[in-house]
């Protein structure tokens, strides 16, 4: 699973207000919107009823928006607590009238909104996972922007095209915003790896010579499903689906050999499951030294710097396999509006804020995540991870079902591992079969 | 089913080898050493869960007994950084368990008394259903509560507090054994009150409610041990983590990733949830093994 | 109530009206509540069950048992059902046997009997939250658990069994449903311990006199004399303990998560509810499941009583 999650560290709710003059405010940005909001205020209250006749470049005014957003998410890490408070003091300054009130939510999100959905009591602005976008979509849980796209011509031509997709229904609607992106590459503790390895096969290597050294529960560790392993699938040119994405390729040559070749690192010993090293993640295991060299997204950094601020690591890209080309996979969640969320035109003013170029370099500069727009700098330390934007392929959320390929992929994996068999074979059947089931409707 | 103020007596001569036997001494030596070592194991997972809490984060996957070096960091983090905080956690517990332990004992008492000593049509019948409460597992009615409660405003806000408390706000486990209580109880007691003219609340509340003691004492305890350690209903049914009790900080803190091996702050939050109940223990045996042997339910 | 009071005979008209009142409105709170949110759940269940159900927008399409169907054949619930009666059928007994025997040690004439009755039953009191975490802690694969066995010299032995030395306990498909039924036999053995205790003491002094005299040594005495007689004591423990055990849940999800994992290996009937629910939405299914998990639970109470006869009085 990947590192959502976790929640903690921030106050409970955090109501960030203006703070006041904000020392990087422009208060110059509050005063238009005063005298504009007596202008448009009857015709943003209209705008629900009024679609068409408002589909104008004026028909939403953003700074004559007021009144409260309730905005939830996720949070892994104090820094990313402080990043987001940081992008949302610098929207109060901006949007002065629409009052962000921030409640984190703890533990396993999907599980937590669930209540929430039924009870139609849905915060106005959250996260979504690309996980399990599709599922929420097809639900009706989520709100369609398409109006207050077209009528704030809002500018989507900036985003990375394989962020924004996921979250387009399959009614051709879009039902968020990417708020940010990450990509996988290769962590690795620079006491004990001088050079990063640049080939599958020089990694193994690698881990070869490091095996049983200093304290070492493995060399590698690493995760027992796709959520890591259809970066190596790629690697080593094996696909989940078929070009066209409607058909199952699981089980094509090159498929089962990078499957069984990622199962031949746990059977060699040269990887290992955060689980089994006793880490909760193999973030975790880095920290604690039990393994040299990890597969993560920018999500790592934050946290090693908070719990385990000795060790020193580095970043490379993910190694190239057999398929000859760089690549890896990427993550991303996206802001949307809940179907029954009672703010939605002041949720559409927080999120075309905090996906557009301002609110999303707030937010980077926070070291979490990278962009999922163009023209967004890269953070600092990002260099190897931004970079792997360019070859990055979809990790999640990219077909409907995907919780429960992830699941069959993992649980037969997993199976194999821990019975020590080593038969990539029964989980490319496992696995196949639920792509079928998914691709079938479910 | 024994009453619950009934003493548990010290009979039953069975393993016990006639006396005089010489391997005997040695014998009953070996026996009290091993029931010695076995219940001091009982208390060596809570001891490690204190220590543990001392200690730094590389030190708490060492075997030490003592925290090398002593910190309190765990704790800090657990009271200021964990969300929601651990003081938190502990009001809502507290909160929850308090109100449902009265409302068990106002409610139960009544229901009890009503269902040993008045006479209603149905009574035999109403008793039965409460009964048969006790049969339906409450996973079945996981979905239809939630359901309800979400139509009724349960599932959010202070509303929450209520739903989780309304759930058990009165078990057939306390009606029960509130209500077999009064049957041991002299009918001539209450028939003198009857006598002077005391209604039937007052007859219940001057006469009958100062013998029941003993089985308050158990439900009292039982119900708020049951509450305050309570997992599926709070679990379900509190959705806002400013309303989490410690059992559901817990898990969230577990399964949050993250957090899941950074033991100290972990096992802090354990003794905090463990720490009340193992104090009520200690003053409250009795009660504890009287109420548990006389219901056969747990909490 | 002055019509109560005035008159004086018991069961004059009145009277019985002015009690039959009291009794209702004594029982009135009780019974509101146990009707809302027992009986009615209960039909509330099963019509929920019958339906295609969104979570946002309620009852979207007549299915009839289609939901019924769809979790018999799951192959996840398939396992789920397969870890609960595993659960079951290791566990009942094992706990069944050590609370039984502790009963019966605390049940003699020992010194510092109220101690070892305490200290037995000490670790139920525990919440299974706090419990579990403390439990997977020491199991963990860098825990006290292996470190101590280690230092003891128990490795070889573990090893002959097909344990590393560094055994991931609680995530290793083999052995983390058996590492939740060692903790909960440890836990709950305190409390059967009470269960028996209370039936042992309605074992009349006599029986055992009798049975001194005619010179039997203390296991036959046991096995003779106190196992048959405490037949009421074992229905009802076990009665208890299969209920229990078929509602599993606490530890599966707090060692597993909402998967069950490793590889469903702690998936159980009530967490693949839970996860039906809350984790895929699926209010109906969840709803149908908790149909099938009341009639297992009440076949088995069923089964139990036609095992060992009739039920005891209370």
């Amino acid at each position: 699973m990947r590192r959502q999650l976790l929640a903690a560290l921030a106050a409970l709710t955090i109501v960030v207000t203006a703070c006041g003059g904000s020392a990087t405010s422009s208060p110059s940005q509050a005063a238009p919107s005063a005298a504009a909001s007596a202008a448009s205020a009857s015709a943003s209250a209209a705008a629900p009823a009024s679609a068409a006749a408002s589909a104008s470049p004026a028909g939403f005014d953003a700074n004559a928006i007021s009144g409260p957003v309730v905005l939830s998410g996720w949070q892994s890490s104090p820094a990313e607590g402080n990043a987001l408070t940081q992008a949302l003091l610098s929207f109060q300054a901006t949007y002065p009238n629409v009052k962000v009130d921030y409640q984190p939510v703890a533990g396993d999100y999907p599980t937590v909104m669930a209540p929430k959905f039924a009870s139609h009591d849905v915060p106005d602005l959250f996260y979504v996972n690309a996980d399990y976008a599709q599922e929420w979509i097809a639900g009706g849980f989520l709100a369609p922007l398409d109006d207050y796209i077209a009528k704030s011509a809002f500018d989507t031509s900036q985003f990375f095209p394989g962020y924004a997709s996921i979250f387009k229904g399959a009614d051709g609607k879009t039902y968020g915003f990417p708020k940010d992106g990450n990509t996988i590459a290769m962590a690795y503790n620079t006491a004990l790896v001088t050079s990063a390895p640049k080939t599958l096969d020089a990694l193994v290597t690698l881990a070869q010579s490091l095996k049983g050294k200093s304290g070492l529960k493995a060399p590698i560790c690493l995760n027992p499903g796709l959520d890591r392993g259809l970066a190596f699938l790629y690697a080593q040119g094996g696909s989940l689906l078929t070009a066209d994405g409607k058909a199952s390729a699981i089980d094509t040559a090159p498929s089962k050999a990078a499957i069984q070749w990622y199962m031949d690192l746990f059977k060699s010993g040269l990887g290992m499951t955060a689980s089994d090293m006793g880490a909760g993640w193999c973030g975790d295991a880095l920290g604690k030294k039990s393994a040299a060299i990890i597969f993560e997204g920018g999500w790592l950094d934050p946290s090693m710097t908070s719990t385990y601020p000795d060790v020193k690591y580095a970043w490379a890209q993910l190694p190239t396999g057999s398929s000859g080309s760089p690549v890896t996979i990427s993550f991303t969640v996206s802001y949307s509006i809940g179907a029954d969320s009672k703010n939605k035109d002041q949720a559409w003013v927080l999120l075309q804020y905090l996906t557009g170029k301002d609110g999303m370099t707030k937010w980077t500069q926070g070291g979490v995540a990278l962009p999922a727009r163009k023209d967004v700098p890269t953070p600092a330390g990002k260099d190897v991870l931004a970079a792997s934007s360019a070859f990055a392929k979809p990790g999640s959320g990219f077909m409907v079902g995907w919780p429960a390929v992830q699941k069959a992929f993992q649980d037969a994996f997993t199976a194999q591992i821990q019975g020590k068999t080593f038969n990539a074979d029964p989980v490319i059947t496992a696995t196949k079969a639920a792509i079928d089931k998914a691709l079938a409707g479910g | 089913m024994t009453s619950p103020a009934r003493p548990i007596r010290a009979d039953t001569p069975v393993a016990i080898a006639p006396v005089g036997d010489r391997s005997w001494a040695w014998r009953r030596r070996l026996a009290y050493t091993l029931l010695i070592a076995y219940a001091i194991l009982m208390f060596v997972p809570f001891a490690w869960s204190i220590i543990t809490s001392f200690k730094t984060l590389p030190d708490s996957v060492r075997l030490t007994i003592l925290p090398d070096p002593f910190t309190l960091q765990g704790w800090d983090f657990a009271i200021t950084k964990l969300t929601p905080p651990l003081p938190v956690l502990f009001f809502n517990s507290a909160l929850i368990a308090g109100v449902v332990t009265v409302t068990n004992l106002v409610l139960g008492s009544l229901a009890g008394y009503a269902f040993a000593r008045l006479r209603f049509p149905g009574r035999e019948v109403l008793f039965l259903i409460v009964l048969a409460t006790l049969m339906i597992p409450d996973q079945l009615r996981l979905v239809p509560v939630y359901l309800i409660f979400n139509g009724i405003g349960l599932t959010k806000g202070v509303g929450q507090y209520l739903g989780v408390i309304l759930v058990v706000a009165i078990s057939g486990t306390s009606i029960f054994l509130i209500r077999q209580y009064f049957l041991t109880i002299p009918r001539e007691l209450e028939e003198a009150a009857r006598i002077d003219g005391a209604g039937f609340f007052t007859t219940f509340l001057r006469v009958m409610l100062p013998l029941a003691g003993p089985a308050l004492g158990a439900v009292a305890i039982l119900t708020f041990q049951g509450t305050w350690n309570g997992f599926f209903w709070p679990l379900i049914l509190l959705q806002d983590q400013g309303h989490y009790t410690l059992p559901i900080g817990l898990l969230f803190f577990r399964t949050a990733g993250g957090f899941a091996t950074i033991y100290p702050p972990l096992m802090a939050t354990v003794v905090m949830a463990t720490l009340p109940i193992v104090v009520l223990y200690v003053f409250f045996q009795r009660y504890f093994v009287e109420g548990i042997a006389a219901t056969g339910v747990k909490g | 109530m002055t019509a109560a009071s005035l008159a004086r005979r018991p069961r004059a008209p009145n009277k019985g009206r002015a009690e039959a009142l009291a009794g209702y409105l004594f029982i009135a709170v009780p019974m509101a509540l146990f009707l809302v949110l027992n009986v009615g759940s209960i039909v509330y269940a099963l019509f929920i069950s019958v339906w295609k159900w969104n979570l946002r927008s309620g009852p979207v399409e007549f299915t009839g048992l289609r939901n019924y169907g769809t979790a018999l054949s799951d192959p996840i619930f398939q396992t789920a059902i397969r870890n609960t009666l595993y659960y079951a059928v290791v566990w009942v007994p094992l706990t069944m046997a050590l609370g039984l025997f502790l009963a019966v040690i605390v049940n003699q004439k020992i010194h510092g009997q109220t101690f070892f009755r305490a200290a037995f039953y000490f670790p139920a009191i525990a919440s299974s939250a706090a419990i579990t975490t403390l439990w997977i802690f020491i199991m963990a694969p860098d825990g006290i658990f292996n470190q101590v066995r280690g230092m003891v010299g128990l490795n070889p032995l573990f090893s002959l069994l097909g344990f590393t030395a560094n055994q991931n306990w609680i995530g290793d498909q083999g052995t983390a449903m058996n590492t939740i039924i060692l903790l909960n036999a440890w836990t709950t053995s305190g409390t059967f311990m009470l269960f028996y205790l209370a039936s042992l003491q309605s074992i009349s002094h006599e029986v055992y006199e009798a049975a001194a005299i005619d010179g039997a040594g203390a296991w036959q005495t046991f096995r003779r004399i106190t196992f048959p007689l405490l037949k009421p004591g074992h229905y009802f423990v076990a009665t208890v303990a299969v209920i229990g055990a078929l509602q599993l849940f606490d530890q599966a999800l707090i060692g597993g998560g909402v998967d069950g994992a490793p590889n469903n290996a702690l998936m159980t009937m009530v967490l693949y509810l839970y996860n039906a629910a809350f984790k895929q939405f699926n209010f109906s299914y969840a709803a149908a499941i908790g149909i099938i998990l009341f009639v297992v639970i009440f076949t088995a109470t069923l089964v139990q009583r036609r095992l060992f006869g009739q039920a005891p009085a209370w």
